[in-house]
């Protein structure tokens, strides 16, 4: 199979893929909003200084591998939400960030996050500090 | 030789009954030994800050950010001799270590303004809040500055737990943690006894052991010493409470759980053996609030403090520091040092044009910091000590976003009084602190609102507080994963240039005041070298 039509079969799962998880949780939009846009604002334009935007930005709409790491694990200040997020519902914010506010990243599924996290979720504890 | 031989009977010698061993055939002195050289030594921690003897040799010394970290470093290098500066970005010291009580503004960096409306005297301290026995450096300055203290309620059996994600009649409810520990405790002790009384456990116990272990579970569970039964137990409460005459007189025992319900509600999460390290029983709390710890420091070193004073560039060379800054005015200068200690969260800081070598600016990128929330409730009225007799502590749960609600350990018995009413960390957290200061509080209510019947109905005002949308924080505390900690963390712990940093992210006291002070300790010894051997 050429690479471009394994990406093409890739992007039809992914299509089918997305609307199911919709079914399941609720949709990428809104856990976009829950979970990132506090920082990233819905505009996904950021708040300068302090987060950075995701609209137009290359490590969003590059290497899904480096994006799904940044956000499992956390880096340069922003938090780890490995213990928070499942794959699918994961799978469903990237691909929004992805594919929102005129970027053009090609859908992560929840197979590629399966691949890439070290550990499932883990149960908070109770207390801290 | 009896405890020895039985140290290995069964054929497994356990780290534990090896030391066991040693104490019976040494006595405690041997055993202690064998402890420090297989390396469980009992070595403390850091407990005073270095002697920094031999001058400063007219060293001059820029610290950024008047956190705990960059006061305690004020505190103790202007004490040593050194001339010091400290610029911080906001109009007061402290970093976070911040109380709210009435008049304190906050906007975070969403835009939320708020202004705390507690009543006078009543206070949240929405940064750190307790400060366990062992933490003996912040318990060092406390002494010194005349920082009162008082306890800091950190368990009680009398407050609820309350889980809902549970199943059985227990799951959704209220319940004391006393009757879930006793329950949970004394049916496992049963069963445990039991067996052992049958010789099930033989192979474990020596025939001496087994009547000692027996007689141990027997008080462990509170069980029955005829038919090693759990039948409950007067410590887990009555229905009708002992008192005069005959009536109430004896008063009436509560009954215990069934066992399979205590199982099934999931509230045994909150028991274990000992509790952590971090989260002893034994705490204190400044009076007053933990400001009071930052007034302290401020009082000696204020003077050095440049307020409202932003830092944009950290330039250095081989021959010293340059630090460009912007003040209040909108007016920018730059301050030469020959050295800086930057205490800075590695979250703000990366955003900050700093000159540093290119591993140094890599393994900054290694840490995420935590998402956490707090939010102050203040009730007119403290039902949780007048209708549940509930004494501060925890009420544990597992509300997503709600994390503890704490009750106050100050105040008792007065009229009012303010209460935790989330303390959230991580993706829970950045939910909830998407809201408008108004939602949050709603929030906070219709949680605490499933414990306690009376908690809406109290409720005056909230004051709540994001420290991942904080500026100058951009994050509770430091979170090192194993791989950062490996290889990130101890390039960070050393010197890049003539640039040190300093705070609770390079200790593994994360989140704790005592990291702050800790960390400023080792780095300026190190500084303190330098200068002796230049």
């Amino acid at each position: 199979m050429s690479f471009a039509s394994r990406f093409t079969l890739i992007s039809l799962i992914a299509a089918v893929a997305v609307p199911a998880t919709a079914l399941a949780g609720p949709p990428p939009q809104s856990l976009f909003m829950d979970n990132c846009s506090a920082c990233h604002q819905p505009t996904g334009k950021g708040i300068k200084g302090a987060f950075p935007a995701l609209a137009g930005s290359a490590l969003v709409q590059g290497d899904p591998t480096l994006l799904t790491t940044t956000v499992l694990n956390g880096r340069a200040g922003m938090p780890a939400f490995k213990d928070d997020l499942s794959d699918a519902d994961l799978a469903g914010i990237l691909t929004y960030a992805r594919s929102s506010w005129g970027n053009k990243g090609a859908p992560v599924t929840a197979a590629d996050i399966a691949k890439i996290r070290k550990a499932p979720p883990k149960a908070r504890g109770l207390q801290a500090h | 030789m009896d405890t020895y031989a039985g140290a290995t009977t069964g054929g497994v010698l356990t780290r534990r009954r090896f030391f066991e061993g040693l104490a019976a055939v040494g006595g405690i002195s041997l055993a202690l030994s064998g402890m420090d050289a297989l390396g469980f030594g009992m070595a403390s921690a850091t407990e005073l800050p270095p002697e920094l003897t031999g001058g400063a040799k007219g060293a001059k010394i820029v610290i950024l950010g008047a956190g705990l970290a960059g006061m305690t470093a004020a505190y103790e290098l202007s004490k040593a001799g050194y001339q010091v500066q400290i610029l911080e970005a906001r109009s007061f010291a402290g970093g976070r270590c911040q109380t709210a009580r009435k008049g304190f503004q906050h906007t975070d960096l969403i835009g939320h303004e708020q202004t705390c409306d507690f009543d006078e005297g009543l206070y949240i301290n929405h940064g750190p809040w307790r400060i366990p026995y062992h933490h003996r450096s912040t318990l060092h300055y406390t002494k010194l500055f005349g920082v009162l203290l008082e306890s800091f309620v950190n368990d009680n059996d009398a407050a609820y737990v309350y889980f809902e994600k549970g199943k059985g009649p227990l799951a959704g409810k209220p319940v004391r943690k006393g009757e879930i520990a006793a329950d949970a405790r004394g049916y496992a002790a049963e069963l445990i006894a039991k067996a052992a009384s049958k010789g099930d456990l033989d192979a474990a116990l020596s025939p001496a052991d087994r009547e000692t272990f027996i007689a141990y579970m027997i008080n462990e569970g509170r069980l029955s010493p005829k038919d090693l039964a759990y039948t409950g137990t007067e410590g887990r409460g009555f229905s009708v409470h002992p008192g005069a005459g005959v009536d109430p007189g004896p008063g009436k025992e509560l009954p215990p759980f069934a066992f399979k319900d205590v199982l099934d509600s999931k509230a045994w999460r909150v028991l274990t053996s000992v509790s952590g390290y971090e989260q002893q029983r034994t705490m204190l709390q400044p009076i007053g609030g933990m400001d009071r710890i930052a007034a302290g420091f401020e009082k000696h070193v204020g003077a050095m403090i440049r307020y409202s004073t932003v830092v944009q560039k950290i330039k250095q060379n081989g021959k010293g520091v340059k630090i460009a800054y912007k003040d209040a005015f909108g007016e920018t200068g730059e301050i030469e040092a020959d050295y800086c200690l930057c205490t800075i969260p590695l979250s703000v800081l990366k955003q900050i044009d700093l000159d540093a070598s290119k591993p140094f600016k890599a393994a900054m990128e290694k840490v995420s910091y935590a998402p956490v929330n707090k939010i102050g409730l203040q009730m007119k009225t403290r039902f949780w000590e007048e209708k549940h007799h509930i004494y501060g502590g925890h009420i544990y749960n597992d509300m997503p976003g709600i994390g503890t609600i704490t009750l106050p350990s100050t105040g008792w018995q007065s009229d009012k009084g303010v209460l935790l009413g989330y303390y959230a960390f991580g993706g829970e957290a950045v939910k909830v602190s998407m809201k408008t200061p108004a939602e949050r509080a709603a929030f906070a209510l219709a949680g605490g609102q499933k414990v306690f019947p009376e908690y809406t109905d109290s409720f005056e005002s909230a004051f709540s507080f994001s420290w991942h949308l904080a500026e100058y924080n951009l994050g509770g505390w430091a979170e090192w994963s194993q791989d950062g900690r490996k290889d990130a963390y101890p390039v960070l712990c050393e010197p890049d240039g003539r640039l040190y940093l300093a705070g609770e992210h390079l200790s593994y006291l994360g989140g704790w005041q005592a990291g702050a002070i800790e960390s400023a300790w080792q780095q300026i010894a190190k500084i303190h070298a330098r200068v002796q051997q230049a």
